[in-house]
């Protein structure tokens, strides 16, 4: 077997024991890798109705056959565990030289499980796992953590860490690694911290085993070369990202005060352009030849690393048009470990949350001071407030009642990312059938909705494109676990992944083979939630309520009076589910199942929920 | 008739310039613009006007604002 090392690192924290697991060829090709392991080991080995942040559950790091070769852009992981703020799966991939080391040491993926007795790192060398004490740097931020690893190890050594957020389960901690890569917004941080486990390092010395090293290098290095010359030709990695603040405020889907508004007279204040002139240093993950982090100084002078959702977020939708100050608020989540996004939803939902008389409290928005202490409030679960806000805007709106659950801009637990669908049908879909809660990376059809449709539409082809979509970014770039960005922002051609795993791998796959791997994690994506919630039906894939009522629309603007409609909302959903093959409540039908090589797992399904 | 063309991303260095006002002759469609503003014919782009898609053989109107972006994808 070529492209996988054919070996899984299972870790335990109560016994502080170890052992190398070797998985099967029908595994690896079932399930590719990254999200497709990581959800098939979860699946398998967890018993539904557990806590998220018990010692039940499992944290994964899972890597794919292209993953830390040099090929566009491989430096990426996925981090995976039941969701503490969804209660399905969980996952999120982030940049990090873990991916090359771990894959070096000999292994695809990375089991931890169990609870480490007290603050823990794990240091993995080739075939030595130790169990360190991390007691000094508990309590401290992930900078802090990194440097003091750092000075240990070296800088070339992978790092995966938590902050005070992880440490203290807020249930939107992320993992962090490098200069400002984040991953997991599901609460994976919260896991690790769970576990006490503050730390992953690793060193690798061995060789990735590819099919065609010679032409993989040959390929794989050229492509890396004419990535970044298309990427130069382009421009587009001077505003990265954040190129897109100024469209979305132009066609009005940025969110603004709680999402409440679509477009702000300041929001050019904290656009691409400014970020740009202000930049210091760019930061970019390992084998990347775009890098997208931009770097300015913050409100105190520090380092920090921004992209549209940070800007977005805990920008404009604070009404907080300040660079320096988004900018610190994004580094004190960064050192928090908190996700940003997640955050500034947490926060415009307080401020909004107060403005209605739903609860009581000085926030407001446009208070960046503030915002600062509250970030800390939560990282820290300090106190009755700390302790709501680190729950997620979801459940401060349960306990805060007064309809506020209407205005907390989530799905299935998790917040929104920085595209306001007040009027953007299929976006909303997008969202509401992000089987992790509302994440960008599943699908992002805005562009395609105003231009190759019309925004006004529900119709199949909006649906037919989030699949797609969902395919592509939820799938193949998730489970061979490599960045989306040169396909998606550069044109580069998808085909040259098939190329990438063929070449990786030795098999000879084509387009149709990754899209069937796609459909099946998504559908036992779903099947996790019919086991975990066997009452599960499709208000769960709805978007937020606050955007289907008419007294939200906004006064003026291009979309004027206009709101999504439930009814209209619904007939799109039932495309979507058409179209997967799954029954009206959103659950795979076990045709569907059958088609995809899930029998096994529909057999298990049905002993909770039924099945159509 | 004056236009007010918005550039995004990339093309604002592209173009060397950010916002600006133009004056069109009347009828003038929003292809013209696109050659205006010196942008690749060829490059993907999505253009809005007040807001909303319109595609080259679009008529302008005078006072319109006229956004011409890249095609993002969401990052």
């Amino acid at each position: 077997m070529y492209g996988w090392t054919g070996n899984i690192l299972r870790i335990d924290l109560n016994t502080k024991t170890y052992r190398k697991e070797s998985f099967s060829e029908e595994f690896a090709k079932k399930w590719v890798g990254g999200r497709g392991f990581a959800l098939k080991i979860l699946w398998d080995e967890l018993k539904p109705g557990i806590d998220p942040l018990g010692p039940e559950n499992k944290f994964i790091v899972a890597l794919g056959p292209i993953a830390g070769i040099p090929a566009p852009n491989t430096g990426k992981a996925v981090v995976a565990a039941k969701s503490p703020i969804t209660g399905g799966y969980g996952d999120g991939n982030i940049g990090t030289r873990v991916t090359e080391h771990l894959r070096k040491a000999g292994y695809d993926a990375l089991i931890v499980e169990g609870k480490a007795s007290s603050p823990t790192y794990i240091y993995i060398e080739d075939d030595k796992v130790e169990f360190l004490p991390a007691d000094e740097v508990w309590g401290k931020g992930t900078y802090a953590t990194n440097d003091w690893i750092y000075a240990k190890y070296g800088k070339g050594v992978g790092v995966l860490t938590i902050g005070q957020g992880g440490e203290n389960m807020a249930l939107y901690a992320v993992v962090r690694s490098l200069e400002g890569r984040a991953g997991g917004r599901p609460g994976m941080g919260a896991v690790m911290g769970s576990k006490k486990l503050k730390a992953i390092v690793v060193k690798g010395t061995k060789t990735i085993p590819v099919a065609d090293p010679a032409q993989m290098k040959a390929i794989g290095t050229g492509d890396l070369r004419k990535v970044g010359a298309i990427d130069k030709q382009t421009g587009w990695s001077i505003q990265s990202t954040t190129g897109v603040l100024a469209w979305c405020n132009e066609v009005a889907a940025l969110p603004v005060r709680n999402f409440r508004k679509t477009q702000h007279p300041d929001a050019w204040k904290i656009d691409g352009e400014r970020l740009n002139a202000a930049r210091i240093a760019t930061y970019g993950c390992p084998n990347c030849t775009m890098r997208c982090g931009i770097t300015i100084h913050d409100h105190e002078g520090r380092e920090s690393e921004l992209d549209y959702e940070n800007i977005g977020l805990l920008g404009s939708n604070l009404e907080i048009f300040d660079l320096d100050q988004v900018a610190s608020l994004n580094y004190l989540c960064d050192d928090y470990g908190l996700d940003t996004m997640s955050a500034g939803c947490v926060l415009s939902f307080y401020a909004d949350a107060i403005e209605q008389g739903a609860t009581g409290g000085d926030f407001k928005f446009n208070d960046p001071e503030k915002a600062k202490e509250l970030l800390g409030l939560a990282a820290r679960r300090e106190g009755r407030l700390g302790n709501l806000l680190a729950d997620g805007s979801l459940r401060m709106a349960r306990r805060f009642g007064h309809g506020s659950e209407a205005y907390a801009m989530q799905v299935k637990g998790l917040e929104v990312a920085a595209y306001n669908c007040k009027f953007i049908p299929g976006m909303a879909l997008a969202f509401g059938t992000s089987p992790i809660g509302a994440h960008h990376k599943e699908a992002w059809i805005i562009t395609f909705e105003l231009k190759q449709t019309s925004r006004e539409s529900y119709g199949r082809e909006k649906a037919a494109k989030v699949v797609e979509l969902q395919r592509i970014r939820g799938g193949l770039f998730e489970y061979i676990v490599s960045c989306r960005f040169p396909w998606i922002e550069l044109g580069w051609d998808i085909k040259n992944y098939a190329v990438y795993f063929n070449k990786a791998t030795g098999l000879d796959w084509a387009l149709d083979d990754f899209w069937k791997v796609g459909d099946r994690i998504y559908s036992l994506m779903k099947f996790f939630w019919a086991r975990e919630i066997p009452s599960w039906d499709r208000t769960r894939d709805y978007p937020p309520m606050v955007w289907f009522d008419p007294a939200n629309a906004d006064k003026d603007g291009p979309i004027a009076g206009k709101y999504l409609e439930l009814d209209k909302y619904n007939v799109l959903l039932d495309h979507f589910y058409d179209i997967r093959g799954w029954d009206k409540r959103g659950i795979p039908t076990k045709k569907t199942a059958e088609s995809l090589g899930l029998d096994k797992e529909a057999g298990v399904v049905q002993k909770y929920a039924r099945l159509e | 008739m004056n236009i007010t063309i918005k550039l995004i991303g990339p093309f604002i260095y592209a173009a060397g310039f950010s916002e600006k006002e133009f004056e069109v002759p009347q009828s003038a469609m929003v292809e013209s613009l696109l050659g205006l503003v010196g942008i690749d014919k060829d490059r993907p782009k999505i253009v809005t006007r007040n807001g909303k898609a319109v595609g080259p053989a679009d008529e302008l109107r005078d006072g319109d604002r006229v956004v011409i972006s890249p095609l993002y994808s969401g990052g």
